[in-house]
Parts: C-alpha cells; sequence; structure tokens
C-alpha cells in the first residue's frame, strides 16, 4: 500500500497505521513533540487510524491550503 | 404613545416571526439525534495523547454525556466498529469489559471493526450474546450471530441499520481467527439491503468500519443512504459532510469526543442536519458512577493479572545488553517470532526489550515490561542480499548502544567492531547454511521494524517490491508479505509461550560471534 505523508512516498503493509506511516517518514519524534496529523481533508486523524492506498497525510503546518 | 406603538410594533414583529416559522416548519417533521463512537479499542480509562499534559476519555465521561444528550431528544447511540481490543483493559479479558461498558451506556447497535475479529470467532461469538443490542456487519457471512441490519424506530421514526466492515480484516489479523467468514464486497452488499430496506423503513443508516475515504466513495456508488456513521480512519471529524445526498460522520477514536448529529426527519427524508463534536475532559465534567464502576473493577482485575505468575525462568533473562550482543533473553523473543510465523528466520531489534528478567518467577508484568510497546509479528519475504543488508544496518551503531542492534532466530552471523560502519557483517548462515544472495527467505520482525523503525529499510523495502495483495479464502495472498498478526501485542503471544512452556532456559548459542 502506498500512501504519502508530507511529500514523501512511504510504503506500508496492509493494515498498517498512521503511526507506521510516520515512523517510515521518520516524522514520529515531532508527534511526540506535540505535532498534530491531519488528512487531505484537513480533518486532525489519530495515530492507530488506518490508511488506504493512496492516501495523504500531513503533520501540522504542512499542509497545502 | 409612542411607548405604545413600540409595544406593537414589538408584538406584531414576533407575531409575523412565529407565524413564518410554522409556514416554513417542515409539516408532520420529526427530531432524530445519533449520538455516536468509533474506534474505542477499550480505552476506557481517561489518558494523557501523546504530546497533551490534559487527561481525556474515559468511558464514565462518555456514558455522562451520552446521557445527558440522551434527555434531550429522542436518540440513537451507535458504535462504528474497533470497540473491544487495542487495550491493556479490555484485550486481557478478550473484549468483555467493553461490552459490559456498553450495555451500561445503552448502545443501540454496533458494526464489528477488523479488530473485533482479533480473538477468534468463538470469542467474539460469546461477545456477541453478551451484548444488549444487534452487532452487525452485512458483508460477514459464516458467523450466525452478526446481523445484516436492524430496524430501530425512534420519536415515530423508522430507521434502517446497516453495518459493513472493511473487506481487508483478513489481510490485518491471524488467519485463524477468520477462518470459514467471507467478506463481501461493501458497495453491493449495501445496495442490496438499501433496497430491501426501501419502503420499510424512513431513514437508512449505514455504520461502517471502513474509512473515511471509503465512506465517501460508498456515498457517491449507492444511492439511497440517509447517513453513514464512520470509523477506521480515526478521523476527528468536526462537522458533517455530504456527499450527493449522504451525510458521512465520524467521531475520532478512544471515546475521547461524542459524536453528535441532530436530523429533521420529514416524509422519509431528512430535511435538516447539524452535526458536532463533544469533547470529553475529565477535568471539566461529571462521570457516570454506574460506568465508574464497571471501568475500576476491570481495571483491578487488570492489576491482579499483572502480578500473576505465569512461569519461571531458570536463568536471568538479559535484555540489558540486548543493544551490543547476543542476549538470551533476545534469543528467546525472536524464536518465539520465527515459531509462531513459521518464517525461516526472525530478526529484532535488541532496543524493543526495555529491560531484564530475573532468574526466578515470571509474573505478566514482567514480560510486560520487557516488551511495554503495542508492536506485533509480521513475516516479510526477503532476498538473502536484503537479510544482510538488514543485520549490516543493525550494527552499524554498536558505539552508541543504538536500539538497531539485532537479535535473531534461524540465523547465525559473525561480525568485528573494528570495521567501519556498513562494512562490518562477516559471514551469515541461515539453517546451517550459508546465506544465498539471491535466494528468498522468509523472515518474522515486528510491525515497527518492518514499517521502516531505527532505520531499518530492508523490511520495507520489500513491501515496496511487492505492494499487491489479496484476501482468498480468509487468508492472505501477497507477494512479499506472508503473515501479518495486527490483532496480537507480542507481549501477549510471549506470555502465552511462557504461560505454555512454564519452565524457561534460553542460552547464548554463538548466533552473533564477533570475528577476532
Amino acid at each position: 500500500m502506498k500512501v504519502r505523508v508530507n511529500d514523501a512516498e512511504i510504503h506500508l503493509a496492509p493494515g498498517m497505521t498512521v503511526r507506521h506511516a510516520l515512523i517510515g517518514a521518520g516524522l514520529m519524534s515531532e508527534v511526540e513533540g506535540g505535532k498534530k496529523v491531519f488528512d487531505e481533508w484537513g480533518n486532525e486523524i489519530g495515530l492507530d487510524g488506518t490508511l488506504s492506498e493512496n492516501a495523504r497525510i500531513y503533520l501540522e503546518g504542512e499542509r497545502p491550503e | 404613545m409612542k411607548q405604545k406603538i413600540s409595544s406593537i410594533s414589538l408584538l406584531l414583529s414576533f407575531t409575523i416571526v412565529f407565524l413564518l416559522a410554522v409556514f416554513f416548519a417542515p409539516c408532520g417533521a420529526a427530531e432524530l439525534r445519533i449520538l455516536h463512537v468509533n474506534d474505542f479499542h477499550g480505552f476506557a480509562e481517561s489518558y494523557k495523547r501523546i504530546g497533551s499534559d490534559e487527561l481525556q476519555g474515559g468511558a464514565a465521561y462518555l456514558a455522562a454525556k451520552s446521557g445527558e444528550l440522551k434527555k434531550e431528544k429522542p436518540s440513537l447511540l451507535l458504535a462504528a466498529g474497533d470497540m473491544i481490543q487495542g487495550s491493556t483493559w479490555a484485550n486481557l479479558f478478550e473484549g468483555k469489559p467493553t461490552i459490559e461498558v456498553m450495555n451500561a451506556m445503552g448502545f443501540d447497535a454496533m458494526v464489528v471493526g477488523n479488530h473485533e475479529f482479533d480473538f477468534g470467532t468463538a470469542v467474539l461469538t460469546r461477545r456477541v450474546k453478551e451484548a444488549n443490542f444487534p452487532v452487525l456487519a452485512a458483508n460477514v457471512t459464516g458467523l450466525d450471530a452478526l446481523r445484516p441490519y436492524t430496524i430501530k424506530e425512534v420519536n415515530g421514526i423508522r430507521v434502517g441499520i446497516i453495518g459493513v466492515v472493511t473487506e481487508e480484516t483478513p489481510a490485518a489479523t491471524h488467519p485463524g481467527n477468520v477462518k470459514g467468514l467471507t467478506f463481501l464486497p461493501v458497495a453491493g452488499t449495501v445496495e442490496r439491503y438499501v433496497g430491501e430496506l426501501k419502503g420499510k423503513v424512513d431513514i437508512i443508516i449505514v455504520v461502517s468500519h471502513l474509512g473515511y475515504n471509503a465512506d465517501m466513495a460508498l456515498a457517491g456508488t449507492v444511492k439511497g443512504i440517509d447517513v453513514i456513521v464512520g470509523g477506521h480512519s480515526h478521523t476527528k471529524a468536526v462537522h458533517h459532510i455530504t456527499v450527493g445526498d449522504t451525510i458521512i460522520v465520524q467521531a475520532w477514536e478512544h471515546g475521547l469526543v461524542l459524536g453528535v448529529l441532530d436530523l429533521t426527519v420529514e416524509s422519509g427524508k431528512v430535511v435538516r442536519a447539524a452535526s458536532r463534536l463533544e469533547d470529553i475532559m475529565p477535568a471539566k465534567m461529571k462521570k457516570d458512577e454506574q460506568v465508574a464502576g464497571i471501568v475500576d473493577t476491570w481495571a483491578a482485575r487488570v492489576n491482579e493479572s499483572m502480578g500473576k505468575v505465569i512461569g519461571e525462568a531458570a536463568v536471568d533473562l538479559d535484555g540489558e545488553n540486548a543493544r551490543v550482543t547476543e542476549s538470551n533473553l533476545g534469543n528467546f523473543v525472536a524464536d518465539i517470532l520465527k515459531q509462531q510465523s513459521r518464517a525461516d528466520a526472525a530478526i529484532i531489534n535488541g532496543g524493543g526489550l526495555r529491560t531484564s528478567i530475573r532468574k526466578g518467577s515470571i509474573t505478566v508484568g514482567n514480560v510486560y515490561s520487557v516488551l511495554p510497546f503495542n508492536n506485533y509479528i509480521v513475516a516479510i519475504r526477503l532476498t538473502g542480499q536484503q537479510i544482510r543488508d538488514a543485520l549490516e544496518y543493525g550494527l552499524s551503531g554498536i558505539e552508541n548502544k543504538e536500539g538497531r542492534f539485532p537479535q535473531v532466530s534461524g540465523i547465525t552471523f559473525t561480525y568485528s567492531r573494528k570495521r567501519a560502519p556498513g562494512g562490518r557483517l562477516g559471514t551469515v548462515e541461515i539453517a546451517g547454511e550459508p546465506i544465498d544472495p539471491s535466494r528468498q527467505y522468509t523472515v518474522a520482525t515486528n510491525d515497527f521494524l518492518a514499517a521502516g523503525g531505527d532505520g531499518y529499510q530492508a523490511f520495507r523495502e520489500a513491501i515496496r517490491q511487492a505492494p499487491d495483495f489479496e484476501i482468498l479464502g480468509g487468508t492472505i495472498r501477497s507477494g512479499n508479505l506472508v503473515y501479518n498478526d495486527a490483532g496480537r501485542w507480542l507481549r501477549d503471544v510471549v506470555v502465552s509461550e511462557v504461560s505454555r512452556e512454564k519452565k524457561v532456559n534460553p542460552a547464548l548459542e554463538g548466533r552473533i560471534k564477533v570475528e577476532n
């Protein structure tokens, strides 16, 4: 399954979550520091949220307006 | 005189406003409030989210808010899946505590999420029987306890509620958990039941465990759905969206908020909708004492369970040196990964073992301290070269005792720390034979390393090379992913194994040798 975190393409096994995508992108430390994660529609999403093929997620402040 | 005129004007204004309101109010309109929760995952106790200092959530506070809002309007309380699995409070008792809480809260219906299958179908059937509300899954066949839909009448409105769960469920749980079940395509299934319910109900709600994007696709594909109450993607949808004529809502995760959707229904149509999420903030709220009692009772049982002796260590189990050398605890855990997934080998990160267990009694709490993270077992097909690359990378941070140091099963290798990072690995054998760089082997690991945690690239590279998978007969058919038990934490697998073996005596076997 391919997803995008900010602008980076990340490949995940089925069933993997927002947390795994952030680990793959090396961004978990930013979330631990208090940054939130958003989907492409601007909704905040939980770290255990499941991602779908071609989903786009963004760290707080990274989502294009 | 002036005062009299202004009083008459005021009275006239009120009369006009009242008449306009009566004129434009939907004739025969009725109100319905939908309260909704999704992806609760057994988070019954309030907690501080990563990056926050404030306590949030908690079933007792969620129940109090739900009760308060139910009193205001005729309501339905719905759950959109993944309710019973995901926290120690729920997992240790296979989800039973969550059902008790849901019964006390008066849920009207829930759909199963993919994680409802994580304890197997026999346990799920027991949980469904314990529930005082229907548990739905229209697109799952093979489990009689689940119903495709239910019909509720609230405030004179007949509401059809259809439940659907992601078709990818078999790819994210142990194959044994979904044996004999078939997960049907969602859109066709919903279309069928919308047709069946048409004429019998005023409005149709789909309670979905598909994810926000999939809910939008469903709304765009199948006509006749008035509302989708969603889950699975843990989306904090502050307000509803509308796709075609379908309203879509979702309420984040863990009972951190309660979703509220107020509908006005007239002649079988939703003519007005307003939605919000109510934050569940214990510092500012009352709690429901009955639910608080249930939460506390099971929390006390969790504490009891942590002290339960499950086996005995014949030797000290060394987790403290797992970042720099072969460790008997590393061998023990890596062996469990290999056995469970029937892989050729296993590689885990030494840093994942957070402490040691002293010789003597082993408690559940000891194992939880060694493996505090919510990691699960996966197995991926790697080439011999990719295994070499993974091991080489794992050896690159020994000087700083980096957590990436590999603990292995089914593999022996040599290395020299005198050589520079990237050139430290010497010989590698699998099952006693020199590794073949071009041959494929199945390698078990945890989901953290599989996702690229600690900087490991080999597993995610193998996933990238064969991203497609399909589910046939309840098992995964994939290029490189051969085992994926996302519903069972590694620490619980280790607890089971210690309980089974009773006496644990892992040794240093020369799996990792330093070259002279």
